[in-house]
């Protein structure tokens, strides 16, 4: 007998696997869901397999024959677009950042905080075409009408984003003006607007990014900009000229991506941002 | 007198100098300035305009007053409300399963090699670049219409959410864990699994959700092009100018997402 075996005999177990019944009852609500979907909708799943194909000849007719020299008619209204955005974006925020003041918990009393967030949740629950929709026989079929929706929705993720950062900031520079005898007004321009305006601006030129793709298809239901043009290809079968709309909202998007994107970098990161490449963790809000 | 002046000596107070602004913000404000006057122009703003359309008789206001109630549960409301929800459950788990191996591969982790990284990343761009109503319109043309463009057109819609944003997290994890698979001998594959995935997961299903809410959104505008859900209906209503049922069915919809979100919201909060 050696030595060894009159050890004590240790054995290594791996500690058991947590038990995680929240996440086990959402996966069996979500399978339950997706099985009933997948048995009950009006689908016929055989069209499925077929619809590679379709779509390669869909794109052989749209990209094969482009009218290049309507490029710049396209341009001009793709710069419709980007135009409803910026504006649509500017009366969101004119609206947006008064009330985030008024939905931060910490600036004002939980009732106040409360009702201004309702406000928001409701005003982001509708899409911006259902408000174009809604608009159009108010404003006409104008750019108009696309601007007041991309606007009006934009209101409540805009204010939902700028409260969340409002709620974040330090307590310091509020208690200083507080000290100095601010009023209210003055204690939000000089103790929490300093603290914030950096985020606010890049959340405002994300919510731009976003409201891009939104004003490219508002012209489907009639309220200006490029998606006007891809409707009217649509219905009257040019195929052509839909391919040539879709490849200028592609590019003027992805343009303005990488320009927003490059300024909102610079605005956050401070001057030695731009030399972070694109790889870097930038904050993706959730809207 | 003397005694109001400083004693000798005394560091006189002075406020510091405001630091001046710098080229990029000064050039950066005369940019917007000068690019919201062009829009502005270019989309015909004006406030007295906005004004004066509202003053008009209203048709869609004349709706609301007269909002039909009954539109919320009607049959047919009723079965493209529930075609709208299938659409949404079925795009956001399509485009959620696609886009954990998609996410991975455009990133420096998950993907070793620069150039099909740099592809990838750029069929990612492009994918995000178009809108759900646009991927609805092109689907519809190439399959007809029905409820099968707006399945796929949701699906693209949340695979270009989902990469995204997975990618983001991705591109931020803790690299200890990568560091220690490979060096206990695991393979590419092995080494995602168990020093990655479980990094992102809890984000990863916290986005899912949130996934879900934006394709429940976008569902309810897909039937405009004629790609399923309530917008068939609303597109039907708008259509007659029967503003008062088209009222019903979107206050529906409001109730709807209102409640999908209360819940997700709670159970986002849980998993992060």
């Amino acid at each position: 007998m050696s030595a060894t075996d009159t050890r004590p005999e240790t054995r290594l177990e791996l500690p058991s696997k947590a038990r995680d019944t929240l996440r086990t009852i959402l996966s069996t609500v979500f399978v339950v869901l997706l099985g009933w979907s997948l048995i009950t909708v009006e689908i016929k799943w055989s069209r499925l397999i077929e619809a590679p194909a379709d779509m390669y000849r869909l794109f052989k007719v749209m990209f094969g024959d482009l009218p290049w020299d309507r490029t710049g008619e396209m341009a001009g209204l793709m710069w419709d677009s980007i135009a409803m955005a910026w504006i649509g974006t500017l009366i969101a925020a004119v609206f947006a950042i008064p009330m985030s003041f008024l939905a931060a918990e910490n600036l004002v009393g939980r009732p106040i905080a409360w009702v201004t967030r309702q406000i928001f949740n409701i005003l982001r629950a509708v899409p911006e075409v259902i408000l174009a929709l809604l608009f159009i026989p108010v404003f006409g079929l104008s750019p108009m009408a696309g601007v007041l929706a991309i606007g009006v929705g934009s209101i409540g993720s805009l204010g939902k984003l700028f409260y969340e950062i409002i709620e974040n900031i330090q307590r310091e520079p509020i208690e200083a003006a507080d000290a100095v005898g601010a009023s209210g007004v003055q204690r939000m321009r000089w103790g929490v607007l300093p603290q914030v305006a950096p985020e606010l601006t890049s959340f405002l030129l994300y919510r731009f990014e976003i409201n891009i793709r939104a004003s490219s298809v508002l012209g489907i239901v009639g309220a200006g900009g490029i998606g006007g043009s891809l409707a009217d290809a649509i219905r009257f079968k040019e195929y052509g000229q839909a391919g040539l709309a879709l490849i200028v909202v592609i590019v003027g998007t992805i343009a303005v991506d990488t320009i927003s994107g490059a300024v909102r970098r610079r605005i956050v990161a401070g001057p030695k941002g731009l030399a972070i490449p694109d790889e870097a963790d930038i904050i993706v809000p959730m809207v | 007198m003397t005694a109001v002046e400083p004693p000798v000596g005394a560091p006189t107070l002075q406020l510091p100098e405001k630091p001046k602004p710098s080229l990029f913000m000064a050039g950066l404000w005369a940019v917007v300035i000068v690019f919201t006057v062009l829009c502005a122009r270019r989309v015909g703003f004006s406030f007295a305009g906005i004004i004066e359309d509202l003053q008009r008789p209203n048709p869609v206001l004349d709706g609301l007053y007269n909002t039909r109630w009954g539109e919320m549960f009607s049959e047919r409301s009723r079965r493209a409300f529930i075609e709208t929800l299938q659409l949404a459950v079925m795009g956001t788990a399509a485009g959620v399963l696609v886009a954990l191996p998609f996410a991975l591969s455009t990133t420096r982790v998950g993907n070793p090699y620069p150039i099909p990284r740099v592809i990838l990343r750029s069929i990612s761009n492009v994918i995000r670049a178009i809108p759900d109503l646009l991927w609805a319109g092109l689907f519809v043309l190439g399959v007809g219409i029905g409820a099968l463009p707006g399945l796929l057109a949701l699906f693209f819609f949340s695979l270009a959410v989902m990469v995204k944003l997975t990618a983001d997290t991705l591109d931020g994890i803790d690299m200890g864990p990568v560091e220690a698979a490979e060096a206990a001998g695991a393979s590419h594959a092995q080494m995602l699994r168990t020093a990655v995935v479980p990094q992102i997961l809890p984000a990863f299903s916290s986005y899912a959700l949130y996934d879900f809410e934006l394709n429940l959104r976008a569902s309810a505008v897909l039937g405009l092009v004629g790609a399923g859900g309530i917008g068939n209906r609303l597109d039907f209503f708008r259509n007659r100018g029967q503003w008062d049922k088209l009222w019903g069915l979107v206050f529906m919809f409001f109730l709807v997402v209102m409640i999908v979100e209360w819940v997700s919201v709670r159970i986002r909060r849980k998993l992060v």
